[in-house]
């Protein structure tokens, strides 16, 4: 369905993407996670034919993105991270004239806007104006736009931002059943429990790099006793922390600011009594511990020693 | 096609979903033109009332005064100091002009000697003032030219004046070049307010219209647009043909409104529609290349308002241009509402067909020519 390989874009100087490559397959769910500005609308923007690609080849049922923009255009349903609707017109009408934007005719348009104001449950406010909905309710509208043409691919960047929780439940819900009907998704997200959530197969980038793609599977076992213990100290002397690294068990320990040790565990080991009395023999206060499971985040941190949401 | 067809009926949709484009579109313009024009009387020559007091009473005050009446616009009352008082206190007259004592003296010394004084208030003064002054230039000529042969001549100016404005011919010739100034706008009133104002409101709606580029840009609707399969072309031809639609409902129905309400006679109708084509042409394109340079809706209203308020000064939109110094008469040919006023003037008054206006078409078609590949280079720039 779709192929990127070793993908590069700048911005003048600035190299934003530094050479992605993945594969999403026809029918799958795949989830495009990272920090911000990791890159995941610029690279969105690329695929959907927004932004020229520095070097590399997007693919999209074979054909080559930027050469066959109208073909390619015509198979992907983008919903873009900014609300892009007309805030004076009804949903109905901003339907309709997206619908009509992918070459729907007018009375298509019409069937189609009805039956998708159904599947994000809006049908009731059909000729509600959209500058007097709910943030939620827009960004249901806002993904209805990219249905109207019921594309074979279906791009969503971050579409849950700044909602509230029944609304962004009814888009994980829509989102997961037009997939199960055979709607090829790319989700973008920093939420995690929405990726593990909704998609088979994930990738993370950050700072423009691929840091890791696989199913859920893989990934958890890569995270095989990946769990991470977070410490927060009253201070951050170097020979306490060299002696953390010696301890059986650990795996790398990352120091944060504020304070905040991060250690990697490598497996199923105890070792919080371990790093306790350390601490009390050199002298160190703990003011805070904290044991995360292996996730997705853990995995993220231990892969860039950063947090994917700050 | 279809697609360029969805764009432009749903913008304009749009535009007139909003109640405040009606206000702006059709409101302001009758009102202005109402105000305007009635100020300046009805569609005959302006005429103004002005009470003219000769203090000095001798020959070359009388002959001034023989040529101040010759003024179509003005209509000179010869009155006593006194009554002149009473008359611009009750109103009855827009002003007084005094000829002061020893005016001979004070010409010759080019000191002023003729004083106006505009009643109180008065929004038309600085008219007044002005053609006044015109009419005195006329006069200063002869004065200097008898104080040049009163060297030659060895006598004494006055004599000299007098010889030289007895020659009716030169008095002819003096009151032909008066009068064929004037005769570019013998239409005041009503009309002239019809045509500038429309101009003008059609200009201020043209450039709200152009900011629905800027806006699809700050929304992210113009990003959304690309991700479909429409071509630039079409987003660019749909959203034209909208702006440009917009503006001929507005130009039709202002045409149509003021030809009922105030009995505007509009001339010709295929002249009248090739010259608000090739005006709205222009137009849009003024619009479209402010867009080009401004990144919010805001710079954009900000910025255009004040350069179509200026322009349509200088284009002679608000009263007519012969009424402005020689020197920003040419600076005003490089301004499009000259050439649409000019064009307007001429079908209004007289009964102009396409051949008289071709110079003021071509002129607009021109501008537009210069507005829209600015404004399009820039829009493929940002
Ligand atoms: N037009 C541009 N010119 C220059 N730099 C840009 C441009 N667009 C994006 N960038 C930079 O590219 C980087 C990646 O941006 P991008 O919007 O793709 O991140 P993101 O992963 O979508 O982040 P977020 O989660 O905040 O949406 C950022 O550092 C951004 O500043
Ligand atoms: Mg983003």
């Amino acid at each position: 369905m779709l192929t990127l390989s070793n993908v590069k874009k700048g911005f003048g100087a600035h190299e934003i993407i530094k050479g992605i490559s993945f594969q999403v397959e026809k029918g799958e769910s795949f989830g495009l996670l990272g920090p911000n500005g990791a890159g995941k609308s610029t690279l969105i923007s690329m695929i959907c034919g927004l932004l020229p690609y520095g070097a590399g080849e997007i693919l999209i049922n074979g054909k080559l993105v930027g050469r066959h923009l109208k073909e390619t255009k015509q198979i992907i349903g983008v919903v873009p991270q900014d609300i892009a609707l007309y805030p004076t017109m009804s949903a109905l009408d901003n339907l309709i004239f997206w619908g009509r934007m992918y070459g729907l005719s007018g009375n298509t348009a019409k069937t189609r806007a009805k039956e998708v104001l159904e599947e994000v449950g809006l049908t009731e406010r059909a000729k509600g104006r959209i500058e007097t909905f709910s943030g939620g309710m827009k960004r249901r509208i806002n993904i209805g736009a990219a249905l109207m043409h019921e594309p074979q691919l279906l791009i969503m960047d971050e579409p849950t931002v700044g909602i509230d929780p029944q609304s962004r439940n009814h888009i994980l819900e829509t989102v997961k059943t037009l997939n199960e009907q055979g709607m090829t998704v790319i989700y973008t997200s920093h939420y995690m429990e929405e990726v593990e959530y909704l998609c088979k197969r994930i990738a993370i980038i950050d700072d423009g790099k691929l840091i890791v793609s696989g199913t859920q599977r893989d990934l958890s076992n890569r995270l095989a006793g990946g769990r991470v213990l977070k410490l927060t100290v009253d201070s951050l002397r170097p020979s306490f922390i060299e002696q953390l690294k010696q301890l059986n068990g650990v795996e790398k320990v990352i120091v944060q600011p504020a304070e905040e040790i991060d250690v990697h565990l490598q497996s199923e080991m105890e070792i919080v009594s371990d790093v306790i009395l350390l601490a009390s023999r050199s002298g160190i206060a703990i003011h805070n511990m904290q044991l995360k499971e292996a996730n997705l985040e853990t995995l993220f941190l231990q892969l860039t020693g950063r947090s994917l949401r700050e | 096609m279809k697609k360029v067809l969805s764009i432009c009926l749903f913008e304009i949709r749009r535009t007139f979903k909003k109640k405040s484009a009606f206000v702006l579109m059709f409101g302001m313009p009758l009102l202005f033109t109402f105000l305007f024009g009635s100020m300046f009387g009805n569609d005959t020559a302006v005429s103004f009332r002005i009470a003219l007091v000769d203090e000095d009473q001798t020959s070359l005050s009388k002959d001034i005064i023989h040529k101040l009446m010759l003024d179509e616009m003005i209509t000179y009352e010869l009155v006593a100091a006194s009554e002149a008082k009473e008359l611009l206190a009750n109103k009855e007259v827009q002003g007084i002009v005094r000829l002061e004592k020893g005016i001979a003296t004070k010409l010759r010394n080019e000191e002023p000697a003729i004083s106006f004084q505009p009643s109180p208030g008065m929004a038309t003064a600085p008219l007044v003032k002005q053609q006044v002054n015109q009419a005195m230039q006329g006069v200063d000529v002869y004065v200097e030219a008898a104080q040049v042969g009163s060297l030659y001549f060895n006598e004494s100016w006055e004599s000299v004046y007098e010889r030289l404005t007895e020659n009716e011919g030169q008095i002819q010739v003096w009151t032909e070049q008066k009068t064929s100034t004037s005769t570019g706008n013998p239409m005041m009133g009503i009309s002239y307010s019809s045509a500038g104002f429309s101009i003008m409101f059609v200009m201020i709606m043209m450039l709200s219209m152009t900011g629905i580029l800027l806006e699809a840009r700050q929304t992210g609707i113009w990003l959304r647009l690309f991700t479909t399969p429409v071509t630039r072309l079409q987003v660019m031809l749909g959203y034209f043909l909208s702006f440009f639609i917009v503006g001929w409902i507005q130009f039709f129905l202002l045409i149509l409104l003021s030809s009922t309400l105030f009995d505007v006679n509009w001339g010709s109708p295929v002249a009248l529609f090739l010259l608000v084509t090739a005006l709205l042409l222009c137009v849009v394109g003024l619009g479209i290349a402010i867009a080009g340079f401004v990144k919010t809706v805001e710079q954009q209203n900000a910025i255009g308002t004040l350069v179509i308020i200026s322009t349509c000064m200088l284009g002679g939109v608000y009263w007519p241009i012969s009424m402005v110094p020689d020197a920003m008469q040419k600076i005003a040919n490089f301004v499009p509402q000259t050439w649409a006023m000019e064009g307007f003037t001429t079908l209004i008054t007289e009964g102009g067909t396409i051949g008289d206006i071709l110079m003021p078409i071509a002129m607009l078609l021109g501008f537009a020519a210069i507005f829209l590949s600015v404004g399009l280079s820039r829009m493929k720039a940002v």
